[in-house]
């Protein structure tokens, strides 16, 4: 799973700091102007536009994604991902 | 140096007089012959160059002594002044030679552009006014490199590490869009017009209007004129119409504009007309304009019957073509998907017709507007979202104008060729061409607005005519576009594979356009100025750099360009799309094509080519459908090819050496050349080449639904 934010992002903060990512496998792509891997990851997963409007984005194993810092937090939560 | 024109030596010449005793004439560019004054040297060198008057008689005496020691019976002004810049090489005084140099043609070139039948082809216009234009475009390309642009970017455009597009038209902005709305409320009224016209009262006098106005901006521009919400504008003028009329109008405006040949050097306007079956929500509640300039009352939303009617009968005249059935070249007919699209009555039976029309002559282009974002397709490719202030600017729709001031695009093989494989090396050239582009726009940018800045007086007055508290060309909304070339054989020189080759070669190629826009972003800020990412069209470009490569870059270039070498067909993959030839089917071509395409803000395309297919309407419709719903892909056109038939007039489908119809091998055939169809006859080398290589849908298409299967699963 991958987790794009963003530098500045108050939602993408939300999920960050509540759910143990790192536990859950969970690889983060922080999208800024130095990185455009990031940038070419979202858009292999065809999510360039929605990232305009919806920081942060959770794509799954399936490439189906998730929006919403609470969804994705509940989401998460329920792996067994709750932050210690 | 400018009036010394000719020099001649007086009277008649005895054989072995000594030249300095006769008297010495200057034909000037008055048309009058005065003595000779090696003064006019001085004049010119002080007026054109840094040179101090010491350093410049200097020169000129240089120049008087060896005129006088030559016995050179007739000297003209282009020798007087080769004479002078080579005693000013001889100097050192380089920079005093690059002002003083003269641009234009030798003789010979001019009299095969003049004289000689057009070997290049058939079809590029060879009159008098088309080499009026040829003539002037190579001084002005000239002026260009050498006044305009940095020794730095010239030298970078002339290696082919970047092209700088349109330099014969270095004097105009690249494209302009704009709505029948400003033509409706200010009627035809241009700057330095012998007469104005008011708004007009008919409809058939609007269609005037946008017409010769599309012409004027032709003269102003280097490229496309797009119109927006072409059949929504005209509706109002068309209520209480008989179909017949309606139908009548329709006729003359893809007409009027096809037969545009006449304009320009004989070039058709490269015209866009962007069409809606729905009312876009921007315009629904804007007040409608009507006849005479006068608001109807009512608002655009009202209009979407007349709007609909009006395009369902530009689309009747799309499917007949002209008079031998072959297909418009132009107006490019765009018509907006959007999710609106689907809510209105008839979409279905419309998307057919249109998908029918597709299948049978391949005008149709599709754009794809999902989302809430309101886009507007403006000049050639470019494509704007409409951010808070365009719309504040739809309530009064004759303000959104658009442009792009220039296109550079860089040449990515090359690229990879220069970085051996190292990705550190790779992106940080692709950094600096992108740097160096922009320096271009910042310099063609300086250029125009010093011609703008003379106003209604200047050389582009049209652009500065103020109408409604703003001046046409709106600079402060111009883009500036960074086109790219070769991104396929780029990643091919790079990983190994291309980009249809695995998912990482693929992976890699989208990592390079993430890289492009980031930089793109990063050059806006830093400037002011909005830059954005393009597919370049590339009909030229495309031929030209791997020409030069294989110059510069043999023996890798061998291997990557495509095309057959041994013919000089070569070419590289336009833009960011997988190679012309990939077996990728058009499903996965769409989707994976669309993948670049929201990172590419000025426009994207994908072209699938049918070749002598004839696809189900039906399984097309179902196709376009997919790609709204499944993919990001910008816009799709279909491209089918027909050969024509210049002994008996008919046009057949797929081309062939000889006519079905009666067996004349006086055919002409014609497809899609990038964005437009043309007479393939008229095609450069490398167009040859990709035109080989083309990848057919083969079928794909022609099932019914259901048999179409791979149409239906995208
Ligand atoms: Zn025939």
């Amino acid at each position: 799973m991958t987790l794009f934010t963003k530098v500045g992002c108050g939602k993408c903060e939300y999920v960050k700091e509540r759910v143990d990512l790192a536990a859950l496998g969970v690889a983060v792509e922080e999208l800024g102007p130095e990185n455009p891997d990031a940038l070419a990851h979202l858009a292999w997963h065809g999510l360039v536009n929605v990232a305009e409007s919806n920081l942060p984005i959770l794509v799954l194993e399936d490439s189906s994604y998730l929006t919403g810092a609470v969804q994705i937090r509940k989401y998460l939560e329920g792996l067994g991902g709750q932050a210690a | 140096m400018g009036e010394v024109m000719e020099l001649n030596r007086g009277g008649p010449v005895p054989r072995d007089s000594d030249a300095t005793d006769r008297v010495l004439f200057v034909r000037t560019s008055d048309m009058e012959i005065v003595n000779w004054d090696r003064s006019r040297i001085v004049e010119a060198l002080v007026r054109e160059t840094f040179l101090d008057r010491d350093t410049a008689e200097r020169v000129a005496e240089a120049v008087d002594q060896m005129i006088h020691r030559s016995r050179i019976q007739v000297l003209t002004a282009p020798l007087i002044r080769e004479l002078v810049d080579a005693k000013l090489i001889e100097m050192g005084l380089e920079s005093a030679r690059r002002m003083h140099t003269r641009l234009g043609m030798p003789l010979y070139d001019v009299e095969e552009l003049l004289v000689a039948p057009n070997r290049e082809n058939a079809n590029v216009p060879h009159g008098p006014e088309a080499t009026n234009l040829t003539l002037a475009e190579n001084i002005k390309k000239e002026y260009a490199l050498l006044a305009v642009f940095s020794q730095e970017v010239a030298d970078a455009h002339m290696r082919g590490d970047l092209h700088l597009h349109d330099l014969g038209f270095i004097d105009r902005p690249y494209c302009s869009g704009q709505s029948l709305e400003y033509l409706k409320r200010f009627g035809l009224n241009l700057p330095n017009s012998l007469a104005n016209a008011r708004p007009a009262k008919h409809p058939e006098v609007l269609l005037a209007h946008m017409v010769k106005f599309s012409a004027a901006l032709q003269s102003n521009f280097a490229g496309a004129i797009g119109w927006d919400a072409v059949n929504l504008f005209f509706a109002p003028y068309l209520e209480g119409l008989p179909d017949r009329d309606v139908e009548q109008l329709a006729q003359m405006l893809i007409f009027e504009y096809s037969q545009q040949a006449v304009a320009r050097g004989g070039q058709a306007i490269f015209s866009d007309i962007n069409l809606y079956w729905e009312v876009p929500k921007h315009f629904q509640d804007v007040p409608a304009i009507g006849p005479g300039g006068e608001y109807t009352g009512k608002t655009y939303g009202d209009y979407e019957k007349e709007a609909q009617r009006f395009l369902w009968k530009l689309f009747d005249v799309y499917a007949e073509g002209d008079a031998s059935g072959r297909p418009f070249f132009f107006p490019k007919p765009l018509v907006h998907i959007t999710e609106k699209f689907f809510q209105t009555e008839g979409h279905e039976r419309f998307l057919h017709r249109i998908c029918e029309v597709a299948a049978e002559k391949g005008n149709t282009y599709f754009v794809f507007d999902r989302g809430d974002t309101a886009k507007i397709s403006e000049c050639c490719r470019l494509a704007f979202k409409l951010e808070k202030s365009d719309l504040e600017d739809a309530k009064q729709p004759w303000r959104m104008r658009y442009s792009a001031l220039q296109n550079v695009t860089l040449n990515l093989p090359r690229i990879a060729y220069r970085a051996g494989g190292d990705d550190t090396r790779l992106f940080q050239q692709l950094t600096e061409r992108m740097e160096l582009a922009a320096q271009a726009h910042l310099q063609k940018k300086a250029f125009i607005e010093r011609l703008l800045s003379q106003g209604e007086r200047g050389p582009l007055s049209l652009l500065t005519m103020n109408r409604d508290g703003q001046p046409y060309l709106r600079m402060h909304r111009v883009s500036y576009l960074l086109g790219m070339v070769g991104l396929n054989e780029m990643v091919k020189i790079h990983t190994g594979q291309e980009l249809h080759g695995s998912e990482e070669a693929f992976r890699f190629g989208l990592k390079v356009i993430a890289h492009m826009k980031l930089t793109a972003d990063k050059l806006a800020r830093k400037h002011g100025m909005h830059f954005v990412l393009e597919q370049t069209p590339a009909e030229s470009t495309a031929y030209r750099f791997a020409k030069l490569d294989l110059k510069y870059y043999s023996p890798a270039a061998g291997s990557a360009v495509r095309g057959d070498v041994a013919r000089g067909e070569v070419y590289y993959t336009n833009s960011t799309q997988l190679h012309v030839g990939s077996p990728t089917n058009p499903v996965d071509r769409v989707r994976l094509e669309g993948l670049f395409h929201p990172l590419i803000e000025a426009g994207a395309i994908t072209h699938l080519w049918l070749g002598e297919e004839r696809p189900h309407p039906e399984s097309l419709a179902r196709f376009v459908m997919k790609i709204f719903r499944n993919t990001h892909n910008d816009q799709v056109a279909f491209s089918p090819e027909f050969t024509t038939c210049v002994a008996c007039a008919r046009t057949s489908r797929g081309l062939s050496e000889t006519c079905p119809h009666c067996g004349s091998d006086e055919v002409e055939g014609i497809t899609r050349i990038t964005g437009y169809f043309t007479k393939i006859s008229s095609w450069n080398k490398g167009k040859i080449g990709e035109l080989h290589d083309r990848q057919r849908t083969a079928g794909y298409f022609s099932g019914a639904p259901s048999a179409g299967a791979g149409a239906a699963e995208a």
